[in-house]
């Protein structure tokens, strides 16, 4: 399907890391002829730093975005080689999937898949600026470094940490976007030259290791959960190797030859300008502002099976390589080391998210999108969902329709962008559970019940994925109404001793106990045992936890009433009278959509969300706007 | 609903009566424009100099209506953040319509029950708290009363509700901690149970002032009660300072209850003289004795009285004895007299005719108005249905939060309690806004203010 006689493309996608595979299949699914434009295909699907995908919040992103159609669900599945649920004493609700990845594995399969893929074409190319139409408003294609035009009425930027990144170790310093791969010069200086605030961040790697050097006596073995479990919706069972990983410490020998060494870190010693993830800090950050911590931890992670490369996670770093090789020899297990890559960083160009609506299409220029670390962001699985979703709306933005909105209360997803577009970020944002207020609503497991009929719609899910979600909203229905019906009886108190004290009650009443779990009273009743583990695993969150979750849809509607408020595009702000300045500037820039992403916008009061409401419901009551 | 926030605005701010004065307040950017279409004075309303009171002329056409003192306040620095003005008239009824109906024909649109004040919140003036505060010193009819009022104003009640709001922002980032770093969190450190019993105590030493913000607000009513010619019509006199009941020597003079008002000690009290209880004939005194029962049903508190030259009579002790559902105080009368027996335990000893004893019953009656309770002089009272609501609503949370940590429930889930009471208090001051909120809380205020 083409839209433009005069185009060679529907859609051209710069980049393919994460948020780039999303996008492009995205678009090439829905049906658009899509290129996407890559300085390297061999890099396709690479994971520049940690060898894993998932872990709180952002394992609920990778099965949102599977809910949505998406592919790096998929893509774990087949290459995943340890795998873990996190945080189970924490709660239903912020329990959370992870899994250690085979990165060659994921790399290779993904690059596959976008070779395969109907209405696609990749294409090794750096771009160097975008074509713009007349006016300069709208997007029209992109130049590449070899000269080459490709017209396309959508583009979707996603250059990671390419665009005008440059590495730092010690005092070495050299432009670059991952170690060994050139940097994408130029279309950083061509997005500042079109007007957009384009600021600098700064993120970092640890070092890697040869497996053979580890001392793995010294070291605590990490095991891994015994039954591994999909992210994908769509994948019935994962049968893969298992590998273990290492645990082991700091000690206070590594702090010290850190602290000695700290002013050869081009951080502490001015080079990188670029502000550093608070939530994911270098070793030396770690070492310089908690100096009363005695120990940090280092999980020793395997990079894949056809690897003996290790990834020393939590020790990222970028001082000089022999501090890096002397710090690390001084953690136990490490004595030997053998460093096959030094750890360092990486500073670029990131676009700052408040130029986006909330479809992540620039508000400067129609027809752009961004998505992933260009927008401020770090992580795989926040790349990806940034991906899906501007890969969507490009879509949507190709056929006319209504760009898709996920909320706050529907999705990580939905926490992501919103805060993106909202607040905008200073740092690389990291999605955490805490960031959304309704996490009762958002649990890894409901993902498909949330997201898949949007996928539906959008033409990324088919109809036996449908029926699939169908079959599992029946499955639960029904464990529940088992449990309702099946009493107690003598005989089930004597295989399972807490019931005693249930005898005579529904199923239903007796799980309410909290020293019972869903799994004892299922290898009593053969009913429910046939039930899928997710399905049981729903019906019992529903049932133990019936009154928070109550309690939390009653604030989920409290929210959403003001969510509801919707504010036109062609919002008159400088005739809002009464607002403060600050308020004033901030509600022209960001432009919300509704009330309530107004109401979140930092420097907006409740005074000024009382007086937009109150002019919203008069001009409501008046003609509409011409 | 919510009113226009932008419109010229005018209203009476004094009492609709004949008085020496009175007072209209106009609001709204460009309404000192507009009042030049009616003010003629040495020099534009536009262009008075702010806080400045001067002389115009209300001019109706040619016709001069009235000679009236004008203040200018430009915004933002006004009551409501706006450009407004207070023209004092001369009190007649007539001059006060004819003023506000030549400002509706000019442009001004009469102003909605709380409107200055709504406008004073929504140009930041002043948080959800103060803005009741406002409405509550209009309405106080007390001198305590309005001292606590102007206490809120301050926003005490805010500030302590902020203390406890930063109460639950630190468990909040204690919970969160343990759930977004598991592995540096231990499971017993997830919530501080010290933080959250300070905060209970901190919110429920709040609801307990709502009884008493209410009495100083509302008043209380105290019915005086007790046999035939007790003594009843003379303590309501010597309460009141004034010969307001009939006194006679006749059993029975007092046919029907009376009102009046007093203030005790701050509390504005509403006092009821009823006709005394006792059996008879007498079908206009039987009704007297209906209507009696009825008062006693209403009222918060009453006054038993004794005659101490009679004494305890069976009849006495049968009404004493039973429930009544209210407070009574009792008092021995007539302690004055030669033939005055001592006072049983449990009375109060007085004379309403000499005086004797009086502070001491008053001080009582003011006491138990007050829940038992001496006033803390350091605790803003919160007298608003809504706060006191939202803190319930908060305590409650808080209190399933409380059990869910001691039953070891996942933090998560507690999470779920801790926002709701979050949001409970950042309702009250406004800092969680919705439309619902402002619609409730203006719809009660006064006009003009």
């Amino acid at each position: 399907m083409g839209v433009r006689t005069d185009a060679d493309f529907d859609a051209v996608v710069i980049g393919g890391g994460h948020a780039g595979i999303e996008a492009c299949l995205a678009l090439a699914r829905i049906g658009f002829s899509t290129i996407l434009v890559t300085q390297n295909l061999d890099a396709i699907g690479r994971m520049s730093c940690n060898p894993a995908i998932g872990g709180i919040a952002k394992g609920n992103l990778v099965r949102e975005i599977d809910a949505l159609g998406g592919q790096m669900a998929r893509l774990i599945d087949a290459t995943m080689i340890q795998f873990r649920i996190l945080n189970a004493s924490r709660g239903p609700a912020v329990q959370a999937p992870r899994a250690q990845a085979d990165k060659q594995a994921y790399a290779a399969l993904a690059k596959l898949t976008l070779e395969q893929q109907k209405n696609l074409t990749i294409f090794q190319d750096t771009v160097v600026d975008l074509v713009l139409d007349s006016r300069g408003a709208a997007v029209r294609g992109i130049v590449t470094d070899r000269g080459r035009r490709i017209i396309a009425p959508v583009v979707v930027l996603t250059t990671g940490t390419f665009m005008d990144g440059k590495l730092f170790i010690g005092e070495w310093s050299a432009p670059g976007g991952r170690l060994g791969e050139p940097a994408a010069m130029g279309l950083g200086a061509s997005l500042r030259r079109l007007g957009f605030s384009v600021g600098r961040l700064k993120t970092g790697t640890p070092a890697r290791a040869l497996r053979g050097s580890l001392i793995p006596e010294r070291m605590e073995l990490q095991n891994p959960d015994p039954v591994a479990r999909p992210f994908s919706f769509s994948t019935a069972r994962i049968e893969r190797p298992s590998v273990p990983c290492f645990i082991t410490y700091t000690t206070p020998e590594t702090h010290r030859i850190i602290r000695e060494n700290i002013h050869r870190s081009p951080l502490y010693g001015g080079k990188i300008v670029g502000r550093g993830p608070r939530y994911c800090p270098s070793i030396e950050d770690k070492v310089m502002r908690f100096p009363s911590r005695e120990r940090h931890q280092v999980f020793v992670e395997p990079e894949g099976l056809g690897t003996e490369e290790v990834y020393l996670n939590g020790v990222s770093s970028s001082l000089p390589e022999d501090v890096q090789e002397r710090f690390l020899k001084s953690v136990p297990g490490l004595e030997k080391l053998v460093i096959s890559r030094p750890g360092y960083a990486v500073e670029y160009d990131f676009l700052h998210p408040t130029q986006l609506f909330p479809s992540l299409m620039t508000k400067r220029i129609e027809g752009l999108f961004v998505a992933g670390q260009t927008n401020g962001t770090s992580g795989y699985e926040e790349a990806a969902a940034q991906g899906i979703v501007a890969g969507i709306n490009a879509a949507l933005f190709l056929q006319g329709k209504e760009p898709i909105v996920l909320s706050r209360a529907e999705a990580y997803i939905g926490v992501l962008v919103d805060d993106l577009v909202t607040l905008g970020t200073e740092e690389p944002y990291r999605l955490f559970t805490s960031r959304a207020e309704h996490r009762l609503s958002l649990m890894h497991e409901t993902a498909d019940i949330r997201l898949l009929p949007t996928g539906r719609a959008v033409g990324l899910q088919d109809e036996t994925a449908l029926d699939r979600l169908s079959r599992k909203k029946r499955g639960i229905a029904e464990v529940r109404e088992m449990l309702r019906r099946r009493k107690v009886a003598a005989a089930d108190a004597v295989r399972v001793p807490v019931l005693e004290a249930h005898k005579g009650r529904a199923f239903e009443q007796a799980l309410r106990d909290p020293g019972l779990t869903i799994a004892e009273l299922a290898a009593l009743e053969p009913a429910l045992a046939g039930s899928e583990a997710a399905w049981l695993s729903l019906a019992e969150v529903e049932v133990k936890y019936e009154g928070y979750i109550a309690r939390q849809e009653d604030q989920v509607g409290r929210f959403q009433a003001l969510e509801a408020k919707r504010i036109p595009p062609d919002f008159d702000w400088d005739g809002l009278v009464g607002v403060s300045a600050e308020a004033r500037e901030k509600l022209k820039h960001i432009r919300p959509i509704s009330v309530g992403q107004a109401s979140r916008i930092s420097g907006v009061r409740p005074p000024d969300v009382a007086i937009l409401m109150v002019s919203l419901k008069r001009d409501g009551r008046q003609r509409p706007r011409s | 609903m919510i009113l226009s926030p932008d419109d010229p605005i005018a209203a009476l701010a004094t009492p609709l009566a004949s008085s020496a004065l009175a007072v209209i307040r106009v609001s709204g950017p460009g309404c000192l424009q507009l009042l030049g279409k009616l003010a003629k004075g040495a020099r534009p309303p536009a262009e008075q100099r702010r806080n400045r009171v001067s002389r115009f002329t209300i001019c109706d056409g040619d016709e001069e209506v009235d000679e009236v003192m004008l203040a200018v306040y430009r915004a933002p620095r006004s009551y409501t953040g706006q450009d407004s003005a207070e023209i004092t008239c001369h009190g007649s009824i007539p001059v006060i319509q004819r003023l506000l109906s030549l400002l509706t024909r000019i442009g001004f649109r009469p102003a909605g029950p709380g409107e200055f004040t709504q406008r004073a919140f929504l140009n930041g003036r002043m948080d959800l708290t103060r803005a009741e505060a406002v409405n509550e010193i209009v309405r106080a009819r007390t001198d305590r009363a309005r001292a606590l009022a102007l206490q809120r104003l301050s926003g005490a009640i805010e500030s302590r509700i902020g203390a406890a709001r930063e109460g639950l922002v630190e468990l909040r980032a204690g919970l969160e901690a343990a759930i977004d770093y598991p592995e540096d969190v231990h499971d017993g450190d997830i919530l501080d149970r010290g933080i959250l019993d300070r905060v209970i105590a901190l919110l429920q030493g709040l609801t307990s002032t709502y009884r008493q913000g209410r009495v100083y607000q509302e008043g209380v009513a105290v019915a005086i009660a007790g046999a035939t010619n007790s003594g009843k019509s003379s303590l309501f006199n010597a309460m009141l300072r004034q010969d307001r009941a009939i006194v006679s020597e006749t059993h029975g003079t007092t046919r029907d209850w009376i009102e009046g008002t007093v203030n005790l000690e701050g509390i504005p009290v509403r006092l009821f003289d009823t006709a005394g209880l006792r059996e008879t004939r007498d079908p206009l005194e039987a009704e007297g004795i209906r209507r009696t029962q009825q008062v006693l049903a209403g009222s918060d508190l009453v006054v038993y009285l004794v005659d101490s030259t009679r004494g305890l009579d069976a009849a006495d002790e049968n009404l004493l004895a039973r429930p009544v559902g209210t407070v009574v105080i009792r008092a021995w009368n007539k302690v004055d007299l030669p033939e005055a027996r001592p006072a049983p335990p449990g009375f109060i000893a007085i004379s309403a005719t000499t005086g004797v004893g009086l502070p001491d019953l008053e001080a009582a009656v003011a006491l138990s108005a007050l829940g038992g309770a001496p006033l803390d002089s350091g605790e803003p009272l919160i007298d608003s249905v809504r706060q006191r609501d939202l803190i319930s609503r908060a305590l409650a949370a808080l209190g399933r939060l409380r059990e869910g940590r001691e039953r070891g429930v996942a933090a998560d889930l507690l999470a779920v309690d801790l926002a709701d009471a979050m949001q409970a208090l950042g309702e009250i001051t406004g800092e969680v806004t919705t439309a619902e909120i402002l619609d409730r809380m203006f719809a009660s205020f006064c006009v003009g203010k």
